[in-house]
This record gives C-alpha cells, sequence and structure tokens, in this order.
C-alpha cells in the first residue's frame, strides 16, 4: 500500500507552490510541517485530485491516481483546512449525505455514521444543525466525514487550525485512534501537533521537501546545539539579535532562553537535547515566527 | 442514487430562504385560487352573488344556451337580447333594475360577445354595444364574418405586416374551422387560463432562486473540496444535482399547477371542454384550431416548458459561475427583459420578442398571437416553435449542467 509521490511540480503564475516533491508514504502517521505558505494544501489538494500538477506524477500502487479517479477516491478520506459543510443540516444529515456521495450504501451509511458520531463525540447532538456547532465540534464532524468510507489514505490539512488547547488535545487523541492500518497525513504549522502522533515527519519550505525523517531523525540531523542560559532583562535585545532564540521564559533571576547555536553563547550555558521546535525554528528562521501560534 | 437526489432537495428546501419561498408560493397559490373563482351572479333582486351557488346559477343560465352555434340558436339568442334590452329594466334608469335587465343576459352573454366580435366594423374593432343597436342579423353570416374581416384587414391596416402566402396561410386556417361550432358555458377554462400566468411568473421565479444554489451551494459554503473528492463527487452526485433539479422544477410546477387547476375547475365546472377556443370571446380571432381542453393542456404544458428551461438555464449559469446571484437573475431577466424589448417597434424584434421564453408562460396570450414563422417550407404560428425550440434547448441545457460542473472539479 504505497503512494508514491515523483518529481510533483505546481506553480500559480510566477510562484512555485510544488517544486519538484518526490516522496513515498506507506501506512503511518506523516506529518506535514511547514509555515503558511510553504505549499502543504497545494500538495495535498493535488494528493486528493483536486488539483492537477503541471509536472510529475502521483501513484498509488503503481497506477496514475487521476486516471484512477473515483477508485482512488473511493479510498480517500479528505478533511480539508477550509472545511465547508452545509448549514442547514443537522450533523447526521450532513454525514448520511456525504455517505452517499462516497458511494457507501443506506443501510451501511447509517450504522457507521451512528459509530463515528459516539466516536468524535457528537452522538448526543446528532439532530443540531452544523451552523449551530462550535469550531471544535465541526471540525469532529469534519474528521467524522472524513472517515465514513473507512479509507486507506486520510489526509487531513491543518485540522486543529483554530481549536483551543482542549479541542487540540482531544483532536490529536481522534487521530491516534484511527490512524491503524492507513496511511494518515496531516498537515500543520502548529509543531506539537504533529510531535506526539507522526511516526513521520515531512517539512516543507518553499514548496520544496526539505527534512524527511522520525523526530528523533530529524533533532539529530540539526547541526546546531541547543543552550539553556539565563541572562538580565538588559542583556536580552542582545541574544535576540544574535542568536536564534526558540524560547524566552521570565524567571526571578531575568530571563531564561533556549538558544540554538553551533557554540556556547555564554560560559553558565547548559546544553539541551533538542525537539521537533528547535529543529523547525533551525529550518524556518524568521517565517516560524511570523505566526503566533507556531509552536 | 435516490439517497443522493434527497438530500439535494433538502439542501434546498430547508434553508430559510428556500422555506419563505415556497410560503409565498403557497400564498401566491391562495390568492391565484381566490382571483379565479371569485364570479358574480346578478340575481332576479339585481343584487350580485358570489360563491358556489353564485357559479351554479351562472352555469345553469348558460346551459340552457348549450348546443350547436347555428343559424336558429343565434338568432334566438340576438332576439333574446333585444327583448332584455327593450325591456322596461333596461331602460329604466334606476340602476337596480338595470342590474335585474343584465341578470336576465347573463345567459346568452357570452353568444352576445360573439355576435359582437362576428359583426364588428372591423378586424380589430370591438363594441360592447353593437349587439345592442343592431337591428337584425343574417345568422348565416356570422361564421363567414370571422373569414370576411380578416380578409379585409389583411388588405387593408396589415397589409404590409404579412406575405402573400401568409396571407393566404391565414384566410386558410380561418376557412379550415369547423362550423357551425358547440357552443357551451366554459367559464372554468377561460378563469383557470386567465388567472394562470401570474401564478406561472411568480412560480419561475421561486424555482429559479430555489435551483439557483443547487451547483453554487458547495463553492459559497466552501463544501467543494469534500464533494470534488468523494467517490461520486464527480458523476453520481452531479447527476443527482441536476435530477434534483429537474425533480424540483417538476414536482413544484406539477404540484402548484394541479392543485390551482382542480381548485378552479371544481369551483366553476370543467363544462366546454371540447368547445372550440373560438367559442369564446378570447379565443374568437384565434387561428389554431384547439378545443378549450387542448388550449389549457397547453398552457399548462408551455408554463411547465418555460419552467423547465428558465430553471435549466439558471442551473447552467450556477454551475459556470458559481453563484446563486448571477443565476437567480436569469428568471427575473427572462421575465422583465422582454417588456422592455418590446419598446423596440420594429416587425423583425416583434417576431423574436415572441419567440422569448417567457411567453410560454402565458400560452393563452401566446395563441393569439399573429406572427407566422417560415420553417422547414412551411409556415407555423408561434405556438409550435416555442414547444419545439424550448424542448430542444431544455434537453440540452440539462446534460450541459453536468458537463459544466464536473469540468469545475479539477483546476
Amino acid at each position: 500500500m504505497l503512494l508514491e509521490v515523483t518529481e510533483l511540480t505546481k506553480a500559480f503564475r510566477d510562484t512555485m507552490a510544488v517544486d519538484h516533491i518526490s516522496c513515498t508514504l506507506g501506512n503511518g502517521v506523516y506529518g506535514l510541517l511547514g509555515v503558511n505558505g510553504a505549499g502543504k494544501t497545494t500538495f495535498m489538494r493535488m494528493l486528493c485530485t483536486l488539483l492537477l500538477p503541471d509536472s510529475g506524477a502521483i501513484r498509488w500502487e503503481g497506477s496514475d491516481i487521476f486516471s484512477m479517479g473515483g477508485a482512488y477516491r473511493k479510498l480517500l478520506g479528505y478533511l480539508p483546512q477550509d472545511f465547508g459543510y452545509y448549514p442547514d443540516f443537522t450533523i447526521q444529515d450532513y454525514l448520511l449525505y456525504i455517505a452517499s456521495i462516497k458511494g457507501l450504501r443506506p443501510a451501511y451509511a447509517k450504522k457507521h455514521a451512528e459509530q463515528l458520531l459516539q466516536q468524535v463525540g457528537l452522538w448526543d447532538i446528532r439532530k443540531q444543525k452544523m451552523k449551530k456547532l462550535s469550531g471544535g465540534m465541526k471540525r469532529r464532524a469534519g474528521i467524522a466525514q472524513a472517515m465514513l468510507n473507512d479509507p486507506q489514505i486520510l489526509i487531513l490539512d491543518e485540522p486543529t487550525a483554530g481549536l483551543d488547547p482542549r479541542e487540540r488535545i482531544r483532536f490529536r487523541n481522534l487521530i491516534s485512534e484511527i490512524a491503524d492500518k492507513r496511511l494518515v497525513l496531516l498537515s500543520t504549522h502548529i509543531v506539537s501537533d504533529i510531535e506526539y502522533i507522526a511516526g513521520e515527519i515531512l517539512l516543507m519550505k518553499d514548496g520544496k521537501l526539505t527534512l524527511t525523517g522520525t523526530t528523533q531523525e530529524l533533532t539529530a540531523s540539526m547541526p546546531e546545539q541547543v543552550w539553556r542560559c539565563t541572562v538580565q532583562r538588559e542583556q536580552l535585545d542582545h541574544y535576540l539579535q544574535h542568536y536564534q532564540v526558540s524560547n524566552i521564559r521570565n524567571t526571578a533571576d531575568g530571563v531564561e532562553l533556549r538558544i540554538l547555536s553551533a557554540s556556547c553563547p555564554m560560559a553558565e550555558a547548559v546544553p539541551e537535547p533538542a525537539t521537533l521546535e528547535d529543529v523547525f525554528l533551525y529550518h524556518f528562521g524568521e517565517k516560524a515566527g511570523a505566526d503566533h501560534d507556531i509552536l | 442514487m435516490r439517497t443522493m437526489i434527497f438530500y439535494e432537495i433538502k439542501k434546498t428546501v430547508s434553508r430559510t430562504g428556500g422555506r419563505i419561498a415556497l410560503g409565498l408560493l403557497l400564498f401566491t397559490l391562495a390568492v391565484s385560487c381566490f382571483l379565479a373563482v371569485r364570479v358574480y351572479y346578478v340575481n332576479e333582486e339585481g343584487a350580485r352573488e358570489y360563491g358556489y351557488s353564485a357559479v351554479q346559477k351562472l352555469r345553469a343560465a348558460q346551459k340552457e344556451w348549450a348546443g350547436v352555434l347555428d343559424e336558429e340558436r343565434l338568432q334566438a339568442a340576438f332576439q333574446e337580447n333585444i327583448r332584455i334590452r327593450h325591456s322596461p329594466e333596461a331602460l329604466s334608469e334606476d340602476i337596480t333594475e338595470n342590474e335585474i335587465a343584465f341578470g336576465r343576459l347573463q345567459g346568452i352573454y357570452e353568444i352576445r360577445s360573439l355576435i359582437n366580435e362576428s359583426y364588428a366594423e372591423g378586424f380589430r374593432s370591438y363594441d360592447y354595444y353593437l349587439a345592442d343597436r343592431l337591428t337584425s342579423v343574417n345568422a348565416a353570416d356570422f361564421y363567414q364574418n370571422r373569414v370576411r374581416l380578416l380578409r379585409e384587414w389583411l388588405e387593408t391596416d396589415a397589409k404590409d405586416q404579412f406575405t402573400e402566402a401568409e396571407k393566404a396561410w391565414l384566410i386558410r386556417r380561418y376557412e379550415e374551422l369547423d362550423t357551425p361550432f358547440f357552443y357551451d358555458y366554459v367559464k372554468g377554462w377561460r378563469r383557470a387560463m386567465e388567472y394562470f400566468p401570474t401564478l406561472v411568473m411568480l412560480a419561475v421565479m421561486i424555482l429559479g432562486y430555489l435551483v439557483a444554489g443547487i451547483f453554487s451551494c458547495e463553492y459559497q459554503s466552501k463544501a467543494e473540496a469534500v464533494f470534488f473528492a468523494s467517490a461520486y463527487g464527480r458523476s453520481r452526485a452531479v447527476s443527482a444535482k441536476v435530477k434534483a433539479g429537474l425533480l424540483t422544477v417538476t414536482g413544484i410546477y406539477w404540484a402548484l399547477a394541479g392543485c390551482y387547476s382542480a381548485f378552479v375547475l371544481a369551483f366553476l365546472g370543467a363544462d366546454g371542454a371540447s368547445c372550440p377556443v373560438q367559442a369564446d370571446r378570447g379565443g374568437w380571432k384565434c387561428f389554431y384550431h384547439l378545443t378549450m381542453g387542448q388550449a389549457y393542456v397547453l398552457v399548462l404544458l408551455g408554463g411547465y416548458l418555460g419552467c423547465l428551461f428558465l430553471s435549466g438555464l439558471t442551473m447552467l449559469v450556477s454551475a459556470k459561475t458559481r453563484s446563486s446571484v448571477a443565476a437567480v437573475m436569469v428568471p427575473f431577466g427572462a421575465v422583465f427583459l422582454p417588456s422592455f424589448l418590446s419598446f423596440i417597434q420594429h416587425p423583425l424584434m416583434n417576431h423574436i420578442l415572441v419567440l422569448l421564453p417567457n411567453r410560454l408562460l402565458d400560452m393563452g396570450t401566446t395563441l393569439g398571437y399573429f406572427y407566422l414563422y417560415p420553417v422547414g417550407g412551411q409556415l407555423h404560428g408561434a405556438v409550435p416553435l416555442l414547444l419545439i425550440l424550448y424542448t430542444a434547448l431544455s434537453l440540452v441545457l440539462y446534460p450541459m449542467q453536468y458537463v459544466e460542473y464536473r469540468r469545475l472539479s479539477k483546476k
């Protein structure tokens, strides 16, 4: 069960959204990590056959997914970043409608929709209209629709965007539950979302896959060391200007910094094991801080 | 497929706007029914009566004169009119007395109108009091006058409007009418035809509003990604949208037309279905040879075809532009634009205007139009051309929606 991506390219006018991407994805959870505008959504939309690539190919079990058409989409579950729904439908109606366009038999669809509603915790409010749901509830309805056809390929584009921390944790747990025996590709620019659940991480920058591997492999590959040190408040600007700082914490003694640097930034600095957040900061630098909810 | 169609229709009618639109349609149906059956009967005291009993009395009065409208019946009706008009009640200056006289006239009122048409001075003139002024009529001329007046009109006022072949064709059509024809009480059919266009014009706009969202709703609610990424999102689900549109239009239209027709004809009576349209004053000049029943079926079919075509066009615009707003303008434009274009007085423009889809919505009036079209070496009136043209266009429109919407699935 392999999804092979070969030299995939897509440009919008002068912008190269996806630039010669190649990768092979099997069963497991993959985290696609990148800042906004890195090309994640374009890449995922091509995987869902919603966009045609300018060049390159995507193959499922050796067959071109665009030629497979409906047969490929039968294997697919997709939760888009901008998850749209039918506001006047109840959650149950919504799921049954999506089940019908996914080709599920009505009797099976009803049974399976009930199971999923219970799994995502929406059973008690199944008769409520979609427009009355909170952001978190809508996302849960979104994951339920993506799971309706028990997909072999589950693509989730920024599934935790806009969710509060409690909902995000709940969502991560839900994905871990359903990730068994299928390919799950999860895009985000929030590192903590995938740090715990993704088996493999794909780092995407400017339309390219810059780095792939497990969290351990990625952190091990980082050439710079992570240092923890405490500085006086008046020295903070100096360190921010001269080093990549991944975290700042106020303490009674001053300001505790987490610094990425090949050399020791000060005598009192203590080396620390690198995390995925550090890798992310190292690769995306300034851009990583552009989004306030990045880490 | 049935589930998909069910939910597509549910999407349309579950919206607040959709429910309001359906409510408005029901309200219009009620008003149209009320207006169509609001018929009065003037009783022996000269007072107006309304309601079902009034209809029954009027029907009974006119039924007395039902039968083949031959010279004998015409002469009798004419003499009866003279007798009533010269009665003390008719000559009185008291309005109530006049009303009593009018009450006695109700039985022959429609035949009297036909006499006014037949013995008129010109083809395009109508004098309400003509039958009262005539001292005698040659009943043998009654049907021939119809042809004579047409011929005179074609040679004078309308001499430049038609070619010689068209003139000959029209005269032949007039001569081909089977006479003497059967006369009967046809109030039910006439009133049903009279008020139906208002109902159907509002229906076409409401149907347009309902179906305008069928293709654009995915884009408006940003649900298109899930839709197109589904197994049937580019095949059966699109087909379900087309079918849902067809079913919505067909179901709502025929429910509306059925309720309206059943109520109006049950209330006013469906007598005279086999009378030719010429047996009613409104159809006297018509060159189509149809019975009242056939004409009404034509009115219903025309309305359906108009709704089907305009809703189909609305859906196509919706599929192409992904916008309900742009799509919903289609039925409005189709209904109102011809009114503005009619200010352009040009023979060609008039011929075009009569072939626009809004004419399907008022087939009763279209039956009275004198526009001829040479097709396939033969002359035809606008009615058969409208039916053929818009049936063909509708057959093309709906598959086009499917193709167009599928095209959007890949960018």
